[in-house]
């Protein structure tokens, strides 16, 4: 009886819209799958001869030395930020996140410009000591360069994921860890490390995904990685089916990372705290010590945030008035509207799947779940193709129809911004959903219940109680999905109609052009924004955990 | 008899054992029952299913010759009219104190909803907190308010999912007196579960004691009362 009503009741308007969903998240999946095992072609074939080997040891590397030194540094700071007290820690405590607004390719040309032979440095040395100094050292446009500028601006993920583990673990764990004579270096690397571990990995894998999806920083210093080779493969020599097999390698890459995180995460958690934890104070360190964790966070601060910021501010000032026109005005516009069409779809779409699998436990709202958040693991150059190859299919099949009734199509996908915003919500919904999933399951079921039994519809509900009570992890997963969009470049180079640019793809593409400081006002908007949003979401997340 | 549950058997999907089976019980109009068990003895699930939170894998539950749950048919539960207070109240935190008592009466007019909200709030002696916030009021008239929302809309049956475990223990003893009063002034048909005796004997007409998922005896409170029984079955000792 029961598997008939469980049956009954799992076939509702929330299981049918997220089943549609979820069809749309796993389509790029799907069609990768299709092509990978096709017949392969005779660029393939070269590429797999003369290139592949290449583009796996480039990405490897990037991936692997990336992920030991964010590490390195993130897992340092969060230990020194939770556990010490020292001058301007809490300053450092949230200006050590800023980083994040700074997209890596920004951050690559930036760099690039200051340390090129007539960027500030340099120019500095010849002209006021006049020192000539030898190019290899100030030479950035390699894979060392690429790993360098990775680390420092994503390094802030592995500090925001093991701080918030570490701030929720029990001062006892240290307490007693010094009574039985161990000193600081000692219990970092006997106690903190192992406990953070399962931490640590979802951050390394985080960064790892970045570094695979990254397009503009590879493509700026010419490194040779999967997803240049997916660009150049179909934008330069047309062929979609090489595009594909070598997305489909990548998917394989993908899919071996995702393995590793949950071999090596085993059972942990990120978090096995409970309510009645005793939140580590921390110790004031003495004077020098002080100084040395002051030092070290002022060094990162300023090599990851102050110096190519202030580097930015400066180039604008020197083009501002040629750059912000009324054109400058409408990539603001551009960039703003895909945002925030894409981060309300998203939400939107989260609220639903997540309200589904909540209410509607077993086996299928499970695998939901799951899938839903595949979609940041595929690379945006993956969903890109895939997106695209499927909007010309249906704008093929439409012409037909529409020639069949001897009318004009009325609309053309291929080169509309719908297959922009559908390949964004593929990309990220997981960012949009996870932060309303962790609503959810903050407040429970039991409210749902209570309103249920009150005599109120699913529907009603929803509105009346869910929607209310999660509004704030709604309004944080908007927040997080829009800067996301605001930064994002593989995507959006490879799908956005013609003559329609964004603040990321006019950045770009200045500083592709060795058009440098004309690419700092764009480059400062997003990073103003991006960081004025990070700014308030650490204080609210911080305020929440407070309570 | 006003509520009929017939050997309902409940078994969670990745358990091998049934928490409830062969449970059967019949309630009078306005009777009120506790049932006595300790943890995980499957109190909660009884009411779970009873708000059709939960769906048996077999048995049948029938309210006022309305079957609500049997082999061929499931109410859901906002269609079952039963009230439920829960253990930790579930008071919408975004809505007033009137707000969440006019929750439930969504079918009345605007002049009846005012009025059912001055009826219940005078029962609750709340009169003077309908503009407060959930969390602008006590432990005690928390309760106060998640009992008047759930009587508001005159259930056929009331369920109370350990009522007093979140209150200290003085409150404990004014308000389950204060409970008893109003339910049998409004002739509601209630169950209670509770681990705890003296809860049950202060408020129930009649008393089951739940073992291992079925009805191990049912007692007067009185009886209850005079052997300290829980001692006693706790202890293997029958009466």
């Amino acid at each position: 009886m029961r598997l008939i009503q469980q049956v009954k009741q799992q076939i509702n308007i929330w299981a049918i819209l997220s089943s549609m969903f979820i069809l749309v998240i796993l389509l790029p999946a799907m069609l990768v799958g299709k092509h990978f095992f096709a017949k392969p072609n005779e660029n393939w074939l070269h590429i797999k001869e003369y290139l592949l080997l290449d583009i796996l040891s480039n990405t490897l590397v990037l991936m692997a030395m990336t992920g030991i030194l964010t590490t390195a540094i993130g897992v340092s700071l969060a230990w020194l930020i939770t556990v010490y007290q020292f001058p301007l820690r809490n300053f450092f405590k949230w200006a050590l996140i800023l980083p994040l607004a700074i997209p890596p390719f920004i951050g690559a040309y930036t760099y690039h410009g200051i340390l090129n032979y007539t960027g500030v440095i340099q120019s500095t040395l010849r002209n006021q000591f006049d020192v000539q100094v030898e190019q290899k050292y100030f030479d950035i446009m390699n894979i060392g360069g690429a790993i360098f500028i990775f680390t420092i601006f994503l390094y802030p993920y592995m500090y925001v994921i093991t701080k918030s583990f570490l701030e929720n673990q029990s001062s006892s764990i240290i307490e007693n860890a010094r009574i039985l004579g161990g000193n600081s270096i000692e219990i970092f690397f006997r106690i903190i490390l192992p406990i953070s571990r399962a931490a640590i990995i979802g951050g390394v894998s985080i960064i790892a995904l970045e570094v695979i999806n990254d397009y503009g920083v590879v493509k700026y210093f010419g490194i040779q990685t999967f997803i240049t080779a997916i660009f150049q493969t179909w934008a330069g020599m047309s062929d979609l089916d090489s595009a594909f097999k070598l997305a489909g390698t990548l998917m394989v890459v993908v899919i071996l990372l995702l393995l590793f995180e949950k071999f090596a995460r085993g059972r942990k958690r990120y978090s096995y705290s409970t309510s009645k934890i005793r939140p580590i104070i921390p110790k004031k360190l003495t004077k020098s010590k002080a100084m040395l964790a002051s030092g070290y966070c002022a060094v990162i601060f300023c090599l990851a945030f102050l110096i190519p910021f202030a580097q930015l501010f400066l180039w604008m000032v020197m083009t501002y008035d040629k750059i912000v026109t009324v054109e400058f005005f409408g990539l603001i516009k551009n960039s703003f509207f895909v945002a925030a069409i894409s981060a309300v779809i998203i939400v939107i779409v989260g609220v639903i799947i997540a309200n589904y699998t909540r209410i509607y436990q077993g086996i299928y709202a499970k695998v939901i779940s799951k899938v839903t958040v595949i979609g940041y693991s595929i690379p945006g150059a993956v969903i890109a193709i895939s997106v695209l190859s499927i909007f010309v299919a249906l704008d093929n099949y439409l012409l037909s129809v529409f020639n069949y009734f001897q009318m004009d199509p009325l609309i053309i996908f291929r080169t509309s911004i719908i297959m922009l915003i559908t390949a964004y919500v593929i990309r990220f919904l997981t960012v949009g959903y996870n932060s309303i999933e962790s609503g959810f399951e903050k407040i429970g079921n039991s409210f749902t219940e209570a309103s249920k039994t009150l005599g109120v519809s699913t529907i009603g509900t929803f509105f009346k109680v869910d929607v209310p009570m999660v509004k704030g992890a709604i309004f944080g997963g908007f927040i997080l999905v829009f800067i996301d969009i605001l930064k994002e470049l593989p995507l959006t180079m490879l799908l956005q109609p013609f003559n329609f640019f964004t603040l990321a793809t006019r950045a770009f593409r200045y500083a592709n052009d060795e058009m440098v400081s004309e690419a700092a006002s764009a480059s400062l908007i997003i990073i103003f924004i991006s960081g004025i949003c990070i700014y308030f979401f650490h204080k609210i997340s911080e305020k929440g955990s407070e309570k | 008899m006003f509520v009929m549950i017939e050997n309902l058997k409940y078994q969670y999907n990745k358990s091998t054992k049934a928490i409830i089976q062969n449970f059967s019980l019949k309630i009078k109009k306005g009777e009120i029952i506790s049932i006595l068990g300790e943890s995980g003895s499957g109190k909660s699930t009884i009411l779970r299913l009873l708000a059709g939170l939960e769906t048996p894998n077999s048995g049948s539950i029938s309210i006022n010759d309305n079957v609500i749950v049997n082999h061929h048919h499931f109410l859901p539960p906002e269609k079952r009219e039963v009230g439920i207070v829960f253990q930790d109240y579930a008071l919408f935190p975004h809505m007033t104190v009137e707000r969440n008592i006019k929750y439930g009466l969504r079918k009345m007019s605007r002049i009846q909803k005012q009025q059912r909200l001055d009826e219940m709030l005078q029962l609750v002696r709340l009169e003077d907190y309908k503009n407060r916030y959930p969390y602008e009021l006590s432990g005690g008239q928390q309760q106060r308010v998640a009992l008047a929302r759930a009587l508001a809309p005159a259930p056929s049956l009331l369920l109370f999912d350990e009522p007093f475990s979140n209150l200290d223990a003085h409150l404990q003893i004014k308000i389950r007196n204060e409970l008893r009063e109003i339910l049998k002034h409004t002739n509601t048909t209630s169950i209670f579960v509770t681990h705890d005796q003296t809860d049950a004997v202060a408020l129930a007409d009649r008393i089951i004691l739940l073992e291992n998922g079925s009805i191990g005896n049912e007692l007067k409170p009185s009886e209850l009362a005079s052997t300290n029984y829980m001692l006693q079955y706790r202890t293997g000792l029958r009466i």
